[in-house]
């Protein structure tokens, strides 16, 4: 079946019946997990802990909004978001005292931003492999924001912007998870209606082709990677600013969170496929699972045991799905 | 601009881009053997090499992992899974049949890797992040969170002890490893065949290659790699702890990169990676002896890394990239034709 004589045809219609599961899946995924979760635990549909679930899925969720943008452009995957992250939370708390919040989270945010032009740079304008260039990059930013602070954990003091993050203000829903919902809904605007998220698209479905068509292709990767880095920097503040402590630490395994909920919502890592909603859907999954796991008192060191199956059954479904449907 | 270019095409920089691991390596031993006194008496030297000697085995399995064009993110979680076989079965088992027990849990891993990449094709480094995340959670769950310790710590000092006032043994399967490897690289069919799929996977395929069996045997070695590190470094240590090796999988990746082989794959080496491994070294031993905090060194390693990828980006991109001793030798006739850089290959 690797022989060039069996190729699929170069043009096929998906069949209806892998379409449709391709999209309900997810959605009756979802139901699924809210139905057995309310079944095996009675505190689990309480508005209580939804709100909980919504707020653990805020921080990751601005990063997944960034890391989706990767993954259609074909980017593979950005591996410097602890880093970002961890620069994000350490400037914001450690300036905390001197410059006040905002303007700490300022520069926190700009920090990241920086570091993610460098990402941009090197992987789209010099067409770096991204895997290595941000492990590379990440350790470098990692190492710059321990040594700014001094390689301790940082405290901060500001309990009024922590209860106004959490705090619920509009409708019940806490001010973090709005933002978020602001992000998610600006990245899914960007990718959908924008021109430039139709080179994203083009970008990863044929690199070729589209350079071809005076797409700027190096732009749009480099804008992929410098909007990851800059979202992770935005959520390692909202983390520090919630928290209210950071250590260098913070960020780590939010790469892997991020990239679970994304290969979960059935954004393709081939570029090309795949948009913010889905990738959120993804999150909400993991979370949700997570979630129903924790009430059950599994320990979330183990939860990878159910994690890993889930990502290796998502995507294993996706490959097939693809297969079949001819789009190899 | 002209100028620059000018520069990165004089045969001078050529070489020392073409031989840049080579150059890399001299330039931090030196710096280590400047900074660090006694580092050139033996015993230093021993001590330093045992200490990369576990992430030097998982760097190994992972140059092959890499040469196919694949990636391995599971070796650390490999690494401590196969540790606390080697540890909690020792009850079971012996010590011995415990640490071959850890070998077998480091292939079987591997054998989940090829199957997660080759038979149901995922994207390695999807598949391999799944696996990182299974088998992580499986030592936690086996070992409650809590680290294991076995009964005889005597048996394991025969790992990480000096053998006969040389090496210790740990030291020693490293180096027979780097040596096993480049045989199998560079003098038998299967090494070539093995570059052959990492350069083009369709091709070598039509060329009568079976590729997904080369696919599929470079996880189970990378798996097996990782399984013998486990074994050594939960033996010297005679603890198994679902801790370990958290770091290992992106050290280890950066150790071969920084050894020339690269991510897309086809290109890469036995000798490299030894030379990769020993600059990560050289650097850790230098910076502890001056007692530069870890994220200094997490600095220089990153900045080593990326200058190495942005100087393997050039010499691939510059028309002299296949540079060789002839093309120096004959130097000074330089060829007219048109250079044909690509845009985005140009250093600024």
């Amino acid at each position: 079946m690797t022989s060039a004589a069996t190729l699929p045809p170069r043009v096929t219609e998906e069949k209806t019946a892998n379409k449709i599961l391709g999209w309900i899946a997810l959605p009756v995924g979802i139901l699924a997990l809210l139905v057995i979760g309310s079944l095996l635990s009675e505190q689990f549909f309480t508005t209580r802990n939804l709100t909980n679930v919504l707020i653990n899925m805020s921080i990751v969720g601005i990063i997944v909004v960034g890391m989706t943008f990767v993954f259609i452009v074909r980017g593979l995957a950005d591996l410097s978001v602890p880093a970002m992250v961890a620069i994000g939370a350490l400037l914001t708390l450690s300036l905390q005292p001197s410059l006040g919040s905002l303007v700490g989270a300022l520069v926190g945010i700009l920090a990241a931003s920086a570091a993610g032009l460098i990402n941009g740079l090197f992987i789209g304008y010099f067409r770096l492999n991204p895997v290595i260039t941000t492990l590379a990059t990440g350790t470098i930013v990692l190492g710059i924001a321990q040594a700014a602070v001094g390689g301790v954990i940082v405290y901060g003091d500001d309990p009024a912007l922590q209860s106004f993050l959490t705090g619920r203000i509009i409708l019940g829903i806490p001010t973090i998870v709005l933002i978020f919902l602001a992000v998610a809904v600006g990245g899914h605007l960007l990718l959908s209606q924008t021109i430039f998220g139709r080179w994203v698209y083009a970008a990863g479905s044929n690199p070729d082709a589209t350079k071809a068509s005076a797409v700027p292709l190096n732009f749009t990767k480099a804008a992929a990677f410098w909007m990851t880095a800059t979202l992770s920097g935005f959520s390692g503040v909202l983390l520090a600013l919630t928290l209210q402590t950071a250590r260098p630490g913070i960020g780590t395994g939010y790469e892997f969170d991020a990239i679970t909920a994304v290969v979960v919502g059935g954004v393709s890592l081939l570029g090309g496929f795949g948009n913010v909603p889905r990738a959120i859907g993804g999150l909400l999954l993991v979370t949700l699972l997570s979630n129903i796991m924790v009430l059950n008192g599994i320990p979330t060191a183990s939860q990878g045991l159910v994690m890993g199956a889930l990502i290796a059954g998502a995507v294993a479904l996706d490959v097939y799905l693809r297969r079949r449907g001819g789009a190899a | 601009m002209n100028t620059l270019k000018r520069v990165f095409e004089s045969p001078a920089v050529l070489t020392l881009i073409h031989y840049r691991v080579v150059v890399i390596l001299i330039a931090t031993l030196f710096l280590s053997v400047s900074l660090v006194p006694g580092l050139t008496e033996f015993r230093t030297l021993s001590l330093s090499l045992d200490r990369t000697a576990t992430l030097g085995v998982v760097a190994v399995g992972l140059t092959v992992v890499l040469l196919m064009g694949k990636l391995d993110l599971s070796v650390g979680s490999t690494l401590a899974l196969s540790g606390i076989a080697t540890i909690g079965l020792q009850d079971q088992l012996g010590p011995f049949g415990a640490a071959v027990a850890g070998i077998v849990v480091g292939v079987l891993a591997g054998v989940l890797n090829g199957f997660l990449v080759v038979t149901l094709q995922i994207n390695s480094l999807v598949a391999t992040l799944a696996s990182m995340i299974f088998l992580r959670a499986l030592c936690h769950f086996l070992t409650d969170s809590n680290p294991i310790s076995g009964d005889d710590p005597l048996f394991g000092l025969t790992v990480s002890r000096a053998l006969g006032g040389t090496f210790s043994l740990r030291t020693y399967v490293f180096l027979i490893a780097i040596l096993l490897l480049f045989i199998w690289l560079t003098y038998t069919v299967a090494g070539r065949r093995l570059y052959a799929v990492g350069s083009n996977e369709h091709a070598a395929t039509a060329s009568g290659i079976r590729s997904n069996r080369y696919l599929f045997g470079a996880f189970v070695f990378s798996g097996f790699t990782a399984g013998a590190a486990g074994v050594m470094q939960s033996l010297a240590t005679n603890t198994g702890s679902p801790a370990f090796g958290e770091a290992t999988a992106l050290t280890a990746i950066a150790a071969v990169v920084i050894g020339g082989t690269r991510l897309e794959g086809g290109r890469g080496s036995a000798l490299g990676t030894l030379g990769g491994v020993l600059v990560l070294a050289a650097i850790t031993t230098t910076l502890e002896y001056e007692s530069v905090p870890t994220y200094y060194q997490n600095i220089v390693t990153g900045s080593i890394l990326l200058l190495l990828i942005l100087l393997d980006r050039i010499a691939s991109n510059s028309p002299r990239s296949a540079l060789s001793l002839n093309s120096l030798l004959s130097f000074g006739k330089r060829d007219e034709t048109p250079t044909e850089k690509k845009q985005e290959g140009k250093v600024p």
